[in-house]
């Protein structure tokens, strides 16, 4: 029999494929695929719970009858180590956009400490797997958005000293150094202060995140970090033609300097007829969220709330269609055909985005392990798509970084 | 001459029986001995003001100020607090982005001189740079107006390395009166003890030099953990409200706290301040010529209203003040506290210093003037840094039972 496969096998990479859906027959890839995903660290980059943490009824400790994320749903699905996204809305700039992001990254170091038997602060690599041998959550931080720095980079190396471990360099609008791409752009892509802040990154050992800003300012980061960068949470422009997800050129141009585009799970960014539908109904995703923000100021539970009802009222309405988790696994599969196993990864945007049917929280994940071992994917490529790419960026990231500050 | 001398000992104290006993010649070599193999630790330089015109090099031996790595060095200084400051006036979410650019521009400047200098944020870690060779840098924040009354602020300035916060500067804040402002707090407010009982759980000594002697009252009440006056010298001698009364050194020290003394020349001699006091014009007029020079750079203000006071001294407009008055301010807390209570809190580089105290070289002169007067070398350890050192290790472990009792 293998003889025979051997001669089957022209492509090594079909062979590949080939050896492992054989060996794993139908009925155990559902076991199998349960012990990879919890014996793996499941790495999401992209997570929006630090939001809730401010609300009253919310506690992370405990399970939710809502949104996505707590300990016992992260313990449940698997999930072991998890970006929590600082973030404010873009157009708040200066020292309260400072005082902002501080109060959220004290926000999400207390609960860490509230929940210290659970969850472990980590700021490196090699700090996540040890978190993940002892059996603990790794908790970490992400700033999504330059506007949060107040335009001064001794806020960036505070940010850096802090814990942060990324920053994705604009949100929904261009900040003073950075076009978005969903703005009208201004800057050309970056600017000469934007690239600094770039090179100041890459001496922290804080990765670059070029999710939410414009092509042109991908590729300025692209040529000026020494540093592998990440899309936290952007997913592949080639199936669903959103700006905020990556065509084909951008991914291949990312993977060739050895990044990471972590799949988002919203609808709106995995699925064209969503999309479609989604800018009919509501002008778009900027749009629909300004109208909620409108309607509930400040108050992130409601904005929560207010886009999970609109989104429920006009699926069963059938003005937009429904979407199944299982487009998560073709976003996944598209950038592994195009540019390999290296490259891919999670970057949920839970409780942060309206979450594709079947992927309604974190308890959700092991099918993703599942449905990509069905797909024939090999154990160890499953293991970096969950985690393991992410973790060697941030090991590449670090070792930049000594190298520059050893400079 | 030994018996003749035992003799004449029995009605004199100690000390003098000490002072003899060390002949005048071998002083001064022990002094130095002893001064450079202690850790000599200072709870407040304002330095920082000069980190933030983009010119001053920490490594580079400077013309002007008291501190830099190579006179640290020559006047065995081994651990240093950087202050972190901004006038009360500035308040809200501008207080907190200044006083972050401080805390980096501190951070930046350990980062630039790895090999001789090392942040330090435990007790520990200042022994441990000092086994290193290095000196340990630490940070302290100087007025609680730049938490801008939020807990989140505080912990993530303990977060970044910040081991003291005075709770006031010259103006109250939204929680505590200062000693230099009219009083509207009665002391501390609720939330200005829940600030004090957050920094006992964050392990952030609560320092009590500016601060209202209400304020001060209240914080000792409430503190789990010792305190100490990073820099204020002793009212009974010196009677400026920044100083302490004999009744607070010694409520401060029943609580294991810490006086680290000041060496403002208006702090430290009843007769300086007394000339200020009679002639209004004085003040009037070094400020105008510190603004001619400098403008609004802080850092410039701060190093030449030293220089410029200095210059009325040599016309004979103020009165010269000597370095022996330090002596006279430690020895005058040593008598009402005890030696294990007293402390060094310079203001080098933010104050007016007296003569033979120009800046960090002079150091050993402390030492060789307590030596002279008979203290032991073991309290003369206490006194230039092993007090600070215990005060900070118990906060520490006050903060570990807090954070474990949760």
């Amino acid at each position: 029999m293998r003889r025979v496969l051997a001669v089957l096998c022209v492509s090594p990479f079909l062979c590949a494929g080939l050896v492992v859906s054989r060996r794993a027959s139908a009925d155990d890839i559902g076991e199998r695929a349960k012990k990879l995903h919890f014996s793996s660290v499941v790495l999401d980059t992209h997570d929006d719970t630090t939001q809730r943490f401010f609300t009253r009824d919310y506690d992370l400790g405990k399970r939710n009858p809502d949104g996505h994320v707590d300990i016992p749903r992260m313990r449940e699905g698997g999930m072991n180590a998890i970006f929590f996204s600082i973030w404010i809305d873009g157009r708040i700039m200066g020292p309260p956009a400072v005082q902002k992001a501080l109060d959220q990254i004290d926000a999400v170091h207390e609960n860490v400490h509230r929940y210290a038997k659970d969850l472990v602060f980590c700021r490196t690599a090699a700090e996540v797997r040890e978190a993940h041998k002892q059996g603990k959550i790794a908790a970490l931080i992400g700033v999504e958005g330059g506007h949060m720095i107040g335009n001064d980079i001794r806020v960036l190396r505070m940010f850096g000293d802090l814990g942060v471990r990324y920053m994705t360099l604009s949100h929904f609008y261009n900040d003073e150094w950075a076009d978005s791409s969903t703005d009208k752009p201004v800057h050309n892509g970056l600017t000469d202060f934007g690239k600094d802040i770039v090179r100041e990154m890459n001496r922290q050992g804080i990765m670059v995140d070029i999710s939410h800003v414009s092509d042109k300012t991908f590729y300025d980061a692209l040529e000026t970090s020494k540093a592998p960068l990440i899309a936290s949470h952007s997913s592949c422009r080639a199936l669903c033609n959103h700006v905020r997800d990556m065509s084909d050129d951008m991914i291949k141009a990312l993977a060739a300097k050895g990044g990471v585009i972590q799949i988002n799970y919203e609808r709106s960014f995995i699925d064209q007829a969503y999309k479609d539908a989604s800018d009919k109904l509501s002008g778009g995703v900027v749009a629909a969220f300004d109208q909620f923000k409108k309607e509930c100021g400040d108050d992130q539970e409601c904005l929560g709330r207010k886009m999970a009802e609109q989104e429920k009222r006009a699926t069963a309405e059938g003005k937009l269609p429904h979407v199944s988790w299982e487009r998560i696994v073709d976003h996944i599969d598209h950038a592994v055909k195009l540019v390999g196993a290296d490259h891919v990864g999670l970057g949920s945007d839970f409780d942060g985005a309206t979450m594709p049917e079947g992927m309604e929280d974190c308890t959700k994940l092991p099918r993703i392990t599942e449905a990509l071992m069905r797909k024939g994917y090999s154990d160890d490529d499953i293991r970096k798509i969950l985690g393991g790419n992410t973790l060697r960026v941030m090991e590449q990231t670090e070792k930049v970084s000594r190298e520059l500050q050893a400079q | 001459m030994l018996r003749t001398f035992l003799t004449a000992g029995l009605c004199v104290s100690a000390g003098a029986f000490l002072a003899a006993a060390v002949t005048g010649e071998d002083i001064p070599a022990r002094a130095k001995k002893l001064h450079f193999s202690c850790i000599v630790v200072d709870t407040h330089d304002d330095t920082t003001q000069r980190f933030l015109g983009g010119k001053f090099d920490i490594g580079e031996r400077s013309a002007t100020g008291s501190i830099d790595i190579p006179r640290m060095k020559e006047g065995g200084l081994g651990a240093i607090f950087f202050s972190i400051w901004i006038p009360s006036k500035i308040t809200g979410p501008e207080a907190v982005d200044r006083a972050m650019a401080q805390i980096d521009a501190v951070r930046e400047q350990v980062r630039k001189h790895p090999k001789d200098m090392t942040l330090a944020t435990t007790a520990a870690e200042v022994r441990g740079a000092r086994k290193q060779g290095k000196i340990a840098a630490l940070i302290g924040v100087e007025g609680g107006h730049m938490i801008n009354a939020n807990l989140g602020v505080l912990r993530s300035y303990a977060a970044l390395g910040v081991r003291y916060m005075t709770l006031t500067h010259s103006g109250n804040d939204e929680w505590a009166d200062s000693s230099t402002d009219k009083a509207v707090h009665n002391g501390l407010t609720d939330f200005g003890k829940d600030v004090v009982r957050e920094m006992n759980r964050l392990g952030v000594v609560v320092d009590i030099s500016h601060v209202s002697d209400k304020t001060f009252y209240d914080a000792l009440e409430v503190s789990k953990a010792p305190l100490f006056a990073s820099h204020s010298s002793c009212r009974a001698i010196c009677d400026a409200a920044r100083n302490m009364t004999d009744q607070m050194i010694k409520d401060l020290a029943a609580k294991g706290g810490v006086l680290q003394i000041n060496y403002h020349v208006g702090f430290l001699s009843q007769e300086f301040r007394d000339a200020e006091k009679a002639d209004p014009e004085i003040n009037k007029a070094i400020s105008a010529e510190v603004t001619k020079r400098c403008g609004e750079n802080e850092g410039c203000q701060l190093i030449e209203g030293d220089r410029i006071t200095r210059e009325y001294v040599e016309q004979g407009k103020l009165p010269r003040v000597d370095f022996s008055k330090i002596i006279e301010h430690i020895d005058h807390a040593v008598k009402v506290a005890g030696v294990e209570h007293v402390g060094l809190g310079s203001d080098f580089d933010g104050a007016n210093m007296p003569y033979g105290m120009e800046d960090a070289t002079k150091l050993p002169k402390i030492t060789e003037s307590l030596l002279k007067k008979g203290y032991s070398e073991g309290d003369v350890k206490k006194i230039l840094g092993e007090n600070t050192l215990r005060v900070m290790t118990e906060v520490e472990r006050v903060s570990r039972e807090l954070n474990s009792g949760k």
